[in-house]
């Protein structure tokens, strides 16, 4: 039983190392520390994002295919800046779309 | 830092024990009360008694014997004292364990009775007792963590879950498989969205194509019916949290099952034949899901639950997990593993998982559940098909 006992070391955790995203582990804005494998890196938001939202780790263009616990989640309908909220605003499923009845 | 060994209890062949339940089968409606009036006076046993086995054919028979038999068959018990109507029944179901396990079994039927019940209690009240002192002489000892095969289900999930006790799950999946042992993941409808990423992971291409069509055919099934599963999928609770697709959201759910390449896709209640990580097609209802995993021989489950959910498996010691905070404080004992701290960020998913893993060892070694604790336990069967 060694359960570290520092503080809170990072806002946000990059599950896998190839996701193009972080997710915020409480409500974020401003400049924030991203939990990246074995490093914390900074990253300044361009906007608040609140816990459980995901905000981009790179500069990303339209069409982009965005990775999330290593595997695709969706695709990018317009470019997103690093530090921007990814959500439903900019972000389609490719699944729901290849279904009988997709949903626009 | 990965234990090698817990203990457990050796059987004469297959995997050990991480109990030494004397289990009391009923595999027939008509004695489910008979089997629950032998268990009764057996203390420390096992009910399991199916409100069913007659009056079905087919695809649905078949799986309700699998159930059976790998509910039987389970490591856990170090004996079986099947309570039955008919005897040939009974025998069928008592040589299709003996087929995949050592077990003790033993059955006490009507027929020997001439449908006497208080006589059937008491044939089985004195078979039960032989077997709980026979297999009382049984001692724990180091076995090796290659022989745990452990079941991963989520119930009642939050952004927690997919951010914290899902991923830890899955991190406690990758080092269990790398230590030789196995793990199972189900709930199939819960991977709709997530095909493409564990079509990948498939150790051969055909499994890959399996766990696809078995999407396909539930989802259809469903849709046959007049769900749209992607229609409201994520619903507006999901997007509030976070979550944006579909894909996404089965992800998370799917982290559960970790990194590690897929050996194979099992039929519900089917035992894996070999060690790796498994995925079982079957219904995503916690208490069917986590039967047909004890059915296919899991000796514990993993059970990650965001806001909290009390339900266990009788058999199988399970584990709840929950990185809510909130939750760990309101249930402070029927949280079994608390992973907040990987959800505060405290702690990195890595040194949790370390931790994780010798609680399952402890667990497995004897260290009671909750549920365990409480007597909070059920197994339940699924149907598939109507009855005659």
């Amino acid at each position: 039983m060694s359960a570290a006992k520092e503080e809170a070391g990072w806002d946000a955790v990059q599950i896998a190392r190839n996701d193009h995203v972080a997710i915020a582990l409480r409500d974020l804005s401003g400049s924030v520390r991203v939990r990246r494998g074995d490093e914390v890196a900074s990253v300044t938001l361009l906007g608040p994002i609140p816990l459980g939202h995901k905000f981009a780790l790179a500069d990303l263009p339209a069409g982009s295919e965005i990775y999330k616990y290593g595997a695709p989640i969706g695709q990018l309908t317009q470019p997103v800046a690093t530090g921007a909220h990814v959500h439903v605003h900019n972000l389609v499923s490719q699944r729901a779309r290849q279904s009988a009845a997709p949903k626009e | 830092m990965v234990e090698k060994t817990f203990l457990g209890f050796p059987r004469k062949s297959g995997r050990p024990g991480t109990r030494n339940h004397l289990l009391v089968l009923g595999i027939n409606g008509l004695v489910a009360t008979g089997a629950a009036r032998v268990a009764a006076a057996l203390p420390g046993s096992r009910l399991v008694a199916t409100p069913y086995g007659r009056g079905q054919f087919g695809a649905d028979k078949k799986c309700h014997f699998r159930q059976l038999v790998g509910i039987g068959a389970n490591a856990n018990n170090g004996a079986v004292l099947i309570i039955g109507v008919d005897r040939s029944s009974a025998d069928e179901v008592a040589n299709g364990i003996a087929a995949r396990s050592p077990v003790l079994v033993e059955t006490v039927t009507l027929d020997d009775t001439h449908e006497d019940a208080l006589a059937l209690a008491e044939l089985g009240i004195r078979a039960g007792s032989r077997l709980a002192r026979e297999i009382s002489r049984a001692r724990r000892q180091p076995v090796s963590v290659s022989e745990l095969y452990v079941g991963l289900e989520c119930g009642h999930s939050d952004a927690s879950s997919g951010l914290a006790a899902n991923p830890l799950a899955g991190a406690l999946a990758d080092r269990l498989v790398d230590a030789g042992g196995t793990a199972v993941i189900g709930e199939t409808i819960e991977w709709l969205g997530a095909e493409h990423a564990l079509r990948h992971r498939g150790a051969k291409p055909e499994i890959g194509e399996a766990i696809v069509l078995a999407v396909a055919a539930r989802e259809a099934a469903v849709t046959a019916a007049g769900v749209d599963l992607l229609g409201n999928n994520p619903g507006a609770e999901n997007i509030r949290g976070g979550l944006s697709t579909i894909e996404e959201k089965s992800l998370g759910a799917v982290a559960k099952a970790g990194s590690r390449p897929i050996s194979g896709l099992l039929p519900f209640a089917g035992p894996p034949d070999h060690a790796g990580l498994y995925l079982m097609d079957g219904p995503s209802f916690s208490p069917e899901s986590m039967t047909g995993f004890v059915a296919s021989g899991t000796q514990m489950i993993l059970f990650t639950t965001g806001p909290g959910n009390s339900y266990c498996s009788l058999l199988a010691p399970t584990i709840k997990i929950s990185a809510n905070p909130t939750a760990r404080e309101r249930l402070e004992s029927q949280i079994d593993f608390d992973a907040s701290s990987v959800f505060q960020a405290r702690e990195t998913l890595d040194a949790a998982a370390d931790r994780l893993f010798a609680e399952v060892i402890g667990i497995a070694s004897g260290t009671l559940t909750w549920g365990e604790a409480v007597g909070e336990g059920a197994e339940c069967f699924t149907r598939i098909g109507a009855s005659l």
